[in-house]
């Protein structure tokens, strides 16, 4: 298939493979963070990390949309989910994601009428079919799913639909960075860039990691040698003593983004003052909101929200998971207590979540013996 | 995915994914979009196209 079959080519991955391994110095650790979901979910599910030196490490931060939604906003989305003539929408990922007083999947099986969907438009649908019904969309995501909400929110007022909200989580990726960058607790040397993200954004916002803060950037498809490449062109980039974004996902990625997006995206939301991550704590200015014009559409003002926040299990250990501080199988309760099928964090729900990506392929017993 | 329908008026494409399921996807991110296109899409909408018909 024409964008898949070239981007898997295994002499290819070999080759990078190789030239990877000419260029990192030796009895230097590299530590290399990528903030996309997406990436962790390549890099296990291809195996990166086996094609790389031993002292080329592979850090996965706060890319999973999912993974970040604290337990309070889980909690707050039930007690929507509870109003009698409300239907609760939410991606698939979601349904599984523990609050304080479980998830959504468990609300739905003591009544509470909430819907899986696979965009916002399929929400608007149930909203047209059910009149009289008030229909919530609850919105995760960066900048990639934003405009999906935001087109549906104009879609919505131009169809004069007044049944429809959206409880808003969408998150934004350059301030929990630059938090990242700022954390003691954590030494980087550079980062691949989130492709899909950048496809909205572009690649010249994440310019100030390299400017500010003397960390090269590769912005990075999905498919194995998107990744390999990427790697290389950081390590490259730290070999020759250069600083830049480098855009490696040219064939989707405009450097300045997609200006029509852009646009969208300031004409329906507004930043939120602060927002709480999961294992992040609050970070300003990190969210999205609708903006006044769309006051009508905020599920947050059309229903009382309690605004719970919980603390997250102490067992669980998501928040460093997201951090890059720990990996996966340092976690206490990673594939025992916490699994896919039971999961206590939100990084071993999602397929995009840290955890699951390592679990899932059949990192548990690998990487325990070399713990 | 790559586009089968187009209706402008709407703004809306049928696209069909790998697995040859269709669905409908907001197209108004990506300009005077044609059957045969590949677009990538995310969420239900389209923000760029891959491939041109």
């Amino acid at each position: 298939m024409k964008f898949v079959d070239e981007f898997r080519d295994a002499a290819l991955g070999e080759k990078l493979s190789a030239e990877i391994a000419s260029i990192v110095e030796p009895g230097r650790h590299y530590k290399i963070m990528e903030v996309c979901g997406g990436h962790t979910h390549t890099i296990y599910r291809y195996g990166i990390d086996d094609l790389l030196p031993a002292n080329v490490e592979l850090v996965h931060g706060p890319g999973c949309p999912v993974c970040v939604i604290p337990m309070g906003r889980v909690d707050d989305g039930v007690a929507i989910a509870r109003h009698a003539d409300v239907i609760l929408t939410c991606f698939g990922d979601m349904m599984r994601v523990p609050g304080g007083n479980g998830s959504f999947l468990d609300a739905k099986a003591a009544g509470a009428d909430i819907r899986m969907v696979y965009s916002p438009l399929d929400a608007l649908r149930i909203a047209r079919e059910h009149p009289d019904r008030q229909v919530v969309f609850f919105a995760i995501g960066f900048e990639t799913t934003a405009p999906s909400t935001a087109l549906t929110v104009l879609r919505a007022r131009a169809e004069g639909i007044r049944n429809f909200t959206v409880m808003c989580n969408h998150v934004t990726i350059l301030p929990p960075l630059r938090a990242l960058l700022e954390s003691p607790d954590l030494r980087l040397d550079g980062f691949i860039g989130p492709g899909h993200v950048c496809t909205v954004v572009g690649a010249r916002p994440f310019e100030f990691i390299a400017t500010q803060y003397h960390k090269p950037v590769a912005v990075s498809g999905f498919e194995p040698l998107d990744f390999l490449q990427s790697v290389y062109m950081v390590l490259k980039q730290l070999a020759d003593g250069r600083c830049e974004v480098e855009n490696q996902y040219t064939r989707v990625v405009p450097y300045d983004g997609n200006l029509q997006a852009l646009k969208l995206l300031s004409q329906v939301f507004e930043l939120r003052p602060h927002f709480e991550w999961r294992g992040l704590g609050f970070i300003s200015q990190s969210a999205l909101q609708l903006a006044p014009e769309f006051r009508e559409y905020d599920a947050e003002i059309r229903f009382a929200v309690p605004g719970i926040r919980v603390a997250d299990p102490k067992a669980c250990q998501c928040g460093e998971v997201l951090k890059g501080v720990i990996k996966p199988w340092e976690c206490k309760v990673f594939g025992t207590a916490c699994t896919p099928e039971h999961p206590i964090g939100t990084c071993m729900v999602s397929s995009e979540g840290a955890c699951a990506a390592y679990y899932n392929f059949g990192r548990v017993a690998r990487e325990r013996v070399v713990v | 995915m790559r586009v089968t329908s187009v209706d402008d008026t709407c703004g809306i494409a049928v696209c069909v994914g790998e697995r040859g399921s269709a669905i409908e996807v907001m197209i108004a991110l990506v300009s005077a979009v044609r059957i045969g296109d590949v677009l990538l899409v995310h969420a239900g909408t389209a923000l760029t196209r891959l491939a041109p018909a």
